[in-house]
Order: C-alpha cells, then sequence, then structure tokens
C-alpha cells in the first residue's frame, strides 16, 4: 500500500463536446411578474365575479393587478370600497362630483355622493384572464 | 434620532384591509387555539376588552356588541409585515426590525432637516401603498423613541407622527409617560420606583445622582442615560441563522391517546425538517419533548424531554420523523391529558459540511433527490401535498382556528373575489 495518492473525484460530467453557439446570446427568460408588477410591495391580486365590466374586458374569474401606490386618474380601472363592500369601476371625476361607472349598458353609473363611503383602495394595472372565460362571454 | 414605526392594532389592521366591512366595527383577533384577544381594534378597546383576555371571559360582550373574532390569521400578517418592512427600508439606511409590527429606523445622516415631514411621508407612504395604519415617534435614543411612538398615539391622534425636537418638547413627553410605561421597566421595578416617589419619566431622570449610583443596576443605569438622551442601546441587525429549531403547538384539545400524539409529532418533525432544508443546514440532534397543562390542577402531571443524537447530520424528513418517534417511544406514558409536543432540531450544521460516514446505512444522494422533488411539488401544488403517511390526515390534535381568514396575498386559489 505504498505511495497510494488520493484522487479528487468528480461525480458530474465534463462535457467535451464543442460549445453551444448560443452561449454568448444568453438572457434571462421573461419575467412576467417583473412585467407586470411594477411596485411589488404595494401590489394585491384579486378575482372578479360579475359581468358589470364585461366590456372593459373583465369577464368572470380575471385576475386584476391592483397597485395601490398609484393614485387614481380620472378614467382608472379602480378597486374601491362602497359602503363597506368591494367593487371594481371605471373611476371618474370632474371638478365637482365622482363617480363609479360600469363597463356594461345593463348596470346604472354610480354617482358618489356625500352621505355614500367610498374610497379607492387600488388602481387596476393588468387584467389576466383564461380565454375560456373570454370566450363563453362572446358566445 | 431614532424612529420606533409600530403598526395600529396590527392584526385587526390585517383583517380590516381585505375586509372594509369591519371600518369603525370592534373587531378582535384571538391568538393561537383561538385562545385570548391579542390585537384589539380601538372600538373593542373602548368596550372594555382587555389585552390577553380569554375568549370565553367575553363571551357575553362579543354577542352583545356583535365584535368581528378572527383567529390568527399569520400567513396573512406576516406577508403584511414583510411589505411594511421592506417598503421603511427604502426611507433609512439602517433598520432594525423589533417584531412583526415594529422596527426602529435610524434616522441620522438624512438628508431631511425636518424629521417631522419624513414620519409623516413614512406613515401616509405605508397607509397609502399597503394600507396599514402606523404611527412614528422620533426621539435621540430608542427608550425615547419607543417612548415618543406611545405619545403619538396618545396625544397625537390625528397625525400619528410625534417627533421630540427640542429639551422642552422632551420634557413634555417624559412628564406625560408614567415611570410604569417605559421600555425596559417591569411591573415590579415600576412598584419599586413609585414607593421612592418616582411618578413619571421625568421625575425619574431629575433623581439625584447619589440616589441613582445606589439603588440601580447596570442595566436601568443604561435606560437611565437612554431617557437622558444619550444612546446605550446597541443596534441589533439581523439574526444570525438560526442555532436551534423549534416546531411544537399545544392541541386544540388535551390528547391521550399515544397514536394521536405520534401523528402530530411526526408533522412537528417534518417541519423541522423542511426548514433546515430551507436555510441548508442539517441537524445533528434533536429534542422531543411532551407535556401536561400545568394549570390543570386536577390533572395528574407529566412533562418529560429526551435529546437524541443523529448518526449522521440529517435534514430528511423520514429520518427526522423516525428519530423523533424513537424518542416519543421512550417518554411517552399512558394515563395522561397531554396538552403540547414538540420537536427542536438543535446542534444545526450547513448541509455542506456534512461529512459522509462510512457505515451510514441511508443513502444520502437518493435522499436529497427525493427531498428536492417533494419540496419542488409542494411549492408547485400546495403546502404538504406529498407527505409520509405517519403525518396523517386528520389532524385531530390540530389548533382550533374557528375564524380564520383567507391567505389573501399567499395563495391563488384564497385571493379576495370581488363581485362586480
Amino acid at each position: 500500500m505504498k505511495n497510494t495518492q488520493t484522487i479528487l473525484y468528480y461525480d458530474s460530467k465534463v462535457p467535451a463536446g464543442f460549445p453551444s453557439p448560443a452561449l454568448d446570446y444568453m438572457e434571462k427568460r421573461i419575467d412576467l411578474n417583473e412585467e407586470l408588477i411594477k411596485h411589488p410591495l404595494a401590489t394585491f391580486i384579486c378575482q372578479s365575479e360579475g359581468v358589470s365590466m364585461i366590456n372593459a374586458f373583465i369577464p368572470p374569474k380575471a385576475k386584476l393587478i391592483v397597485d395601490r401606490s398609484l393614485n387614481p386618474k380620472n378614467g382608472d380601472i379602480v378597486l374601491a370600497t362602497l359602503n363597506g363592500e368591494f367593487t371594481v369601476k371605471f373611476f371618474k371625476k370632474n371638478q365637482y362630483k365622482c363617480w363609479l361607472c360600469p363597463a356594461n349598458s345593463k348596470f346604472p353609473d354610480i354617482e358618489i355622493t356625500e352621505e355614500m363611503n367610498m374610497q379607492v383602495w387600488g388602481v387596476v394595472t393588468y387584467i389576466i384572464t383564461d380565454v375560456k372565460e373570454v370566450r363563453s362571454c362572446m358566445r | 434620532m431614532y424612529a420606533l414605526v409600530d403598526c395600529n392594532n396590527f392584526y385587526v389592521s390585517c383583517e380590516r384591509l381585505f375586509n372594509p366591512k369591519l371600518e369603525g366595527k370592534p373587531v378582535i383577533v384571538l391568538s393561537n387555539n383561538d385562545g385570548c384577544a391579542v390585537s384589539r381594534s380601538e372600538e373593542a378597546k373602548a368596550l372594555g376588552i382587555q389585552m390577553a383576555t380569554p375568549a370565553f371571559l367575553i363571551k357575553d360582550v362579543i354577542e352583545k356588541n356583535e365584535v368581528a373574532v378572527f383567529s390568527s390569521n399569520y400567513t396573512l400578517y406576516g406577508d403584511i409585515s414583510e411589505r411594511v418592512m421592506k417598503t421603511l427600508e427604502t426611507f433609512v439606511p439602517r433598520l432594525e426590525f423589533y417584531s412583526i409590527d415594529e422596527a426602529f429606523l435610524d434616522m441620522h445622516d438624512l438628508d431631511y432637516q425636518d424629521l417631522l415631514e419624513l414620519g409623516l411621508r413614512i406613515k401616509n407612504t405605508i397607509m397609502q401603498n399597503i394600507g396599514i395604519p402606523v404611527s412614528v415617534g422620533i426621539a435621540p435614543t430608542k427608550t425615547l423613541a419607543k417612548m415618543a411612538n406611545r405619545y403619538a398615539k396618545k396625544y397625537h391622534r390625528q397625525t400619528g407622527v410625534f417627533w421630540a425636537a427640542n429639551d422642552d418638547m422632551l420634557r413634555e413627553m417624559l412628564a406625560a409617560t408614567n415611570v410604569g410605561d417605559i421600555w425596559g421597566i417591569g411591573r415590579q421595578y415600576a412598584l419599586f420606583l413609585s414607593r421612592h416617589g418616582f411618578k413619571t419619566a421625568l421625575d425619574l431622570i431629575s433623581a439625584p445622582e447619589q440616589w441613582v449610583k445606589k439603588n440601580m443596576t447596570v442595566v436601568v443605569h443604561r435606560l437611565f442615560n437612554e431617557l437622558k438622551g444619550i444612546p446605550a442601546i446597541a443596534w441589533e441587525f439581523k439574526p444570525p441563522a438560526k442555532k436551534n429549531i423549534c416546531t411544537s403547538k399545544s392541541f386544540g384539545k388535551l390528547q391521550t391517546k399515544k397514536e394521536d400524539i405520534k401523528e402530530a409529532l411526526c408533522n412537528y418533525a417534518a417541519n423541522c425538517a423542511l426548514k433546515l432544508r430551507q436555510q441548508n443546514s442539517c441537524c445533528r440532534s434533536i429534542n422531543v419533548f411532551l407535556q401536561t397543562n400545568l394549570h390543570r390542577t386536577q390533572d395528574k402531571q407529566y412533562s418529560r424531554s429526551i435529546t437524541i443524537d443523529l448518526e449522521s447530520p440529517s435534514n430528511f424528513t423520514g429520518e427526522i420523523i423516525k428519530y423523533a418517534i424513537k424518542g416519543l417511544d421512550i417518554i411517552f406514558k399512558d394515563g395522561y391529558n397531554y396538552l403540547k409536543c414538540g420537536v427542536i432540531a438543535m446542534d444545526i450544521v450547513p448541509d455542506e459540511k456534512v461529512q459522509a460516514s462510512m457505515f451510514d446505512p441511508c443513502d444520502r444522494k437518493k435522499n436529497k433527490t427525493i427531498m428536492e422533488a417533494m419540496d419542488k411539488v409542494n411549492k408547485t401544488l400546495g403546502k404538504e401535498i406529498v407527505r409520509l403517511s405517519v403525518q396523517g390526515f386528520e389532524k385531530r390534535y390540530r389548533l382550533k382556528t374557528e375564524y380564520l381568514s383567507a391567505h389573501y396575498t399567499t395563495d391563488i386559489n384564497q385571493i379576495l373575489k370581488v363581485k362586480i
């Protein structure tokens, strides 16, 4: 047993073929989180149930990306609380008044009056929906 | 200058965020196992519900006043807390995470002259971005910042921010704070101080030097400096990797059968193994413990723990469970009403430093692959989708969480549903 020597054993394959020509061009794959969520700490996701926003491309079961850090502007789609209930509507305002407006002629606009308790919870920035839901709405 | 940012009635605020109906109503959140009220809305406090009151004692008050009751939803609170802390970090170079709902902020070397304005900006940003109301206290030391926070809550309710910017403001705050409400002074010591005629924090810092030297321990002396505006409590950074990992819970109701306790214990052991893998470490020994309810004087009492060394360091679920069962076999005795059991993973080492033992009967490489696959499946499909059969399915021992709200921010199947 003289002249023994320890040899490191590597338990992985050592590639010996031709290196991939794409290696120099490798880039990070597209990350939807990065694309759709600009302010992760202030972003929440909720799900729609109902059809009052159907013409704004929000079918039932759509996942809505809601960013709380944005201030609602006239014409934004918002997640709002109205007298203790959540709703999703267009937010419209002028100098004197503001409204929550659906995107479906079967539903009325809601004018926000003094006695109502309305707060914008966050601004909807993206709508993610299963195409099956869209198809069943078009039928 | 230091700031202490504290989330107001944090657990209640988290529940309200996803349930706007609760605004303006009395709300309480119960501790583990739905035991005591641990977070109360201002309306609930006004009804006289005290901190840590057992739920069964206030049943009538709850019913009569339609108090909304919730079980602790730590999954939700943990996520909201992380959002708050990470947002706070954007304002200052240094932050000390003090508890789930409190953090100290280092306010030195900032470009701001007006720290009150910064405090207001912090408060407004957390409210807008996350929807959690906070109070901010700013002062020359940590102890004073904590006091300033309390002062803000009490005397500056509208803004919720107080900056003890000069000596007059400091004195005003110290005079309004009872010795018992100073951070770090316990009830016994507060009694001692008030017996010696110190009622407020201002009285205390005006104490004659002689008296202080004679009567105060080092700890209190440090606190004394803090109150005078001389920083004496060190900055504490993030805790290092855990030395011990413990998973233990009280049973939902007292347990007598070994089989049921074994099932619970196996789940705790599995949880320990998972936590070890998440921080890339292994443990060399585990401690298994079992105990009855000390407060039930009508019951026979028994409490025992045992430490078992592993043949080689491990973080494999099956192996940790095997040792936990071995421990239970030794310490379990029939005929007792058990309240609690648990597993502590001890003597933790980084898993790359684990040396293979020559006589190890376990195929480490294969096991590692299995664990990796299991963790991956459980991560994508849901917690504990894949588990060992000894972990059981019924969870009879499980904590009572009757009034649990949804995991709104961490589980896609539980997100807020909005009728539109």
